[in-house]
């Protein structure tokens, strides 16, 4: 019942509705492999050039190359691929922002900024079905032959490019180009939605973290709005999305449908699996200076795994933002994050600055004697040294 | 027409992208701090703010020196493009070298570029005390691999910071002796 759900929402796609025997002839819930376009098709062109830009890629020096990880998001993409498996090359790329593309060619790109998001297995797995949808179902194909005219088309594969290649992060601009690569439709964004949704619960994840990845997108984005009031990366990121509300309510009430919130998030599986990557994610994503936003990740990553490291970088957010009254905040924060497990020693060093600057000597001393113990060969140590000479 | 047209373009190459030629011998920044360097440097147009400068010996892919003078109370090192102003990180007199390295970081990599700050320890600057810091960042736009050194100093509640930087291979080595010798030579104007 669910998979005739899924073929009659696939059907809009406009390759598969004139390939239904493709789809009839394939396994499980995602039409047959793509086969490689004839070279000088428009889509063979597209895909000449997207190799290249893999080949720059696979170059990146902000490529992720921890064999483990690799593997691990790899071998997810895989499982939800089922036979397209062998088409799908996963490639985890340092960027502190919420993203990830799947492009024609089989690239998918997972962003840093993504994967520290994710609250689980079930999550990550339900953006890959998502990118793994608009792959099947080759909207990015349709978005080229809709091109009416050679400048179109020109923009498109300019765009293709300057997002598919390494050089689009980063700054807000990029960004706005990224978000607009493949341009998809809203409808085709509600079809890989679909499809993505429908992988996640074939593969025995509640389906409800589907609906979760955008609510919680929404959660910080609106904090962000609140504390700054930039709602730039709202118009940005969702000008070629539909609503997230409306996306997270349309998956909310499809996953009710489905097998709702029964199944195995693999929560603990994933935070293993970046646990050894997260302190670099930490402290890349409070270079951004987005503080509404991190705060409210932060704050959600606490309810998940209270330890001492999320209770530190959630303190370094408000030490950074050193608003009013920040600076109490954030000493709590490292407060609780000594009585934790996994406290970096650094929460001594910046205890110790707050407390400099707020003329407890006595106390910025001790905390800093404390750093200095715990890392005496650490590259600051004798700027810290000269603190506590200068008698604080 | 076509005269306006070449003239315009000539103004445009020549001027808004402008070096001209600065040193050797003293040089005043931003009227508000001298250095003395030993050779001739390029003082580049675009960079020109009212708090700061920029320079460079091979050109500015290859090397660049800046200048931050006088940074006030709740004043920027520079404009960050699309950017709330709560997301700009202001400098406060009561910032110690950490915080000041900080808020350096945010402006190194805003364009998406990586940084790692390494050793940072006090260091003589500008006729008194003040600190210098060494960083490595992979530049986003061509990957390149650079290495940097900044110095910092606080007079009169004031930020003055200066920062050297270039690609690891070749150039770092290449100039950083005239960098440390022109930050030598660096003194505060009344």
């Amino acid at each position: 019942m669910q998979r005739r759900h899924f073929i009659t929402g696939c059907a809009c796609c406009g390759l598969l509705a004139r390939a239904s025997t493709l789809l009839a002839a394939s396994q499980g819930p995602l039409p047959a492999r793509l086969q490689q376009p004839e070279p000088g098709s428009d889509e063979g062109g597209l895909w000449s050039l997207l190799t290249r830009e893999e080949e720059r890629l696979k170059r990146s020096r902000f490529l992720l190359r921890d064999p483990a990880l690799n593997a691990y998001v790899s071998g997810l993409a895989c499982r939800l691929g089922g036979e397209h498996c062998p088409d799908i090359r996963v490639y985890l790329v340092r960027s502190p922002f919420f993203n990830a593309s799947m492009a024609p060619n089989g690239m998918l790109q997972v962003w840093t900024g993504l994967l520290l998001r994710m609250d689980n297995e079930a999550q990550l797995a339900a953006v890959l079905g998502h990118e793994i949808g608009h792959y099947v179902c080759r909207h990015s194909l349709e978005q080229l032959r809709d091109a009416k005219s050679r400048t179109a088309l020109g923009q498109f594969l300019g765009m293709a490019l300057g997002a598919a290649g390494v050089g689009a992060a980063g700054s807000l601009a990029q960004l706005a180009l990224l978000a607009g690569m493949f341009a998809y439709s809203r409808e085709h964004e509600r079809e890989a939605d679909r499809i993505g949704q429908e992988l996640v619960a074939d593969a025995g994840y509640p389906p409800i973290e589907a609906a979760k990845v955008w609510q919680q997108l929404v959660a910080e984005l609106k904090a962000e709005a609140e504390w700054s009031g930039d709602a730039g990366s709202r118009s940005i990121f969702f000008a070629s999305h539909p609503d997230p509300e409306e996306r997270s309510q349309a998956m909310a009430s499809r996953a009710a449908t489905m097998n709702g919130d029964t199944g195995d998030a693999a929560t603990a599986a994933y935070a293993r699996q970046i646990h050894g990557h997260r302190r670099q994610w930490f402290e890349d994503e409070l270079r951004r200076r987005k503080t509404g936003e991190t705060i409210a990740l932060f704050e959600r990553l606490l309810r998940q795994s209270d330890d001492g490291e999320t209770r530190f970088f959630l303190g370094e957010a408000y030490r950074l933002r050193a608003a009013d009254g920040d600076g109490a905040r954030a000493l709590g924060e490292y407060a609780a994050a000594e009585s934790r497990s996994a406290c970096p020693p650094e929460m001594f060093r910046s205890r110790g600055m707050l407390q400099r600057q707020a003329g407890d000597t006595a106390a910025a001393s001790a905390s800093f004697r404390h750093y200095l113990s715990l890392r005496p060969a650490a590259e600051d140590a004798e700027m810290i040294r000269s603190y506590l000479h200068e008698g604080l | 027409m076509s005269r306006w047209l070449l003239l315009f373009l000539v103004a445009l190459l020549s001027g808004c992208a402008g070096m001209s030629k600065v040193g050797p011998g003293e040089v005043t920044v931003r009227d508000s701090l001298s250095v003395t360097p030993d050779d001739a440097w390029n003082q580049f147009s675009i960079g020109l703010t009212r708090k700061s400068e920029v320079w460079t010996l091979d050109g500015l892919p290859l090397d660049r020196l800046v200048f931050y003078v006088g940074i006030a109370d709740g004043e920027a090192l520079a404009d960050l493009p699309q950017r709330k102003d709560r997301q700009v990180p202001k400098y406060r007199t009561t910032m110690q070298a950490h915080e000041i390295v900080e808020m350096y970081e945010v402006f190194a990599t805003h364009d998406g570029s990586s940084f790692q700050r390494q050793k940072l320890a006090p260091a003589a600057f500008a006729g008194g005390e003040g600190f210098r810091f060494e960083f490595s960042r992979v530049r986003k736009s061509d990957e390149l691999e650079m290495r940097g050194v900044g110095y910092a100093a606080v007079r009169g509640g004031k930020l003055y910071l200066l920062i050297f930087e270039a690609p690891r291979s070749h150039y770092y080595a290449r100039h950083i002796g005239r960098f440390e010798a022109l930050v030598q030579s660096a003194r505060i104007r009344g």
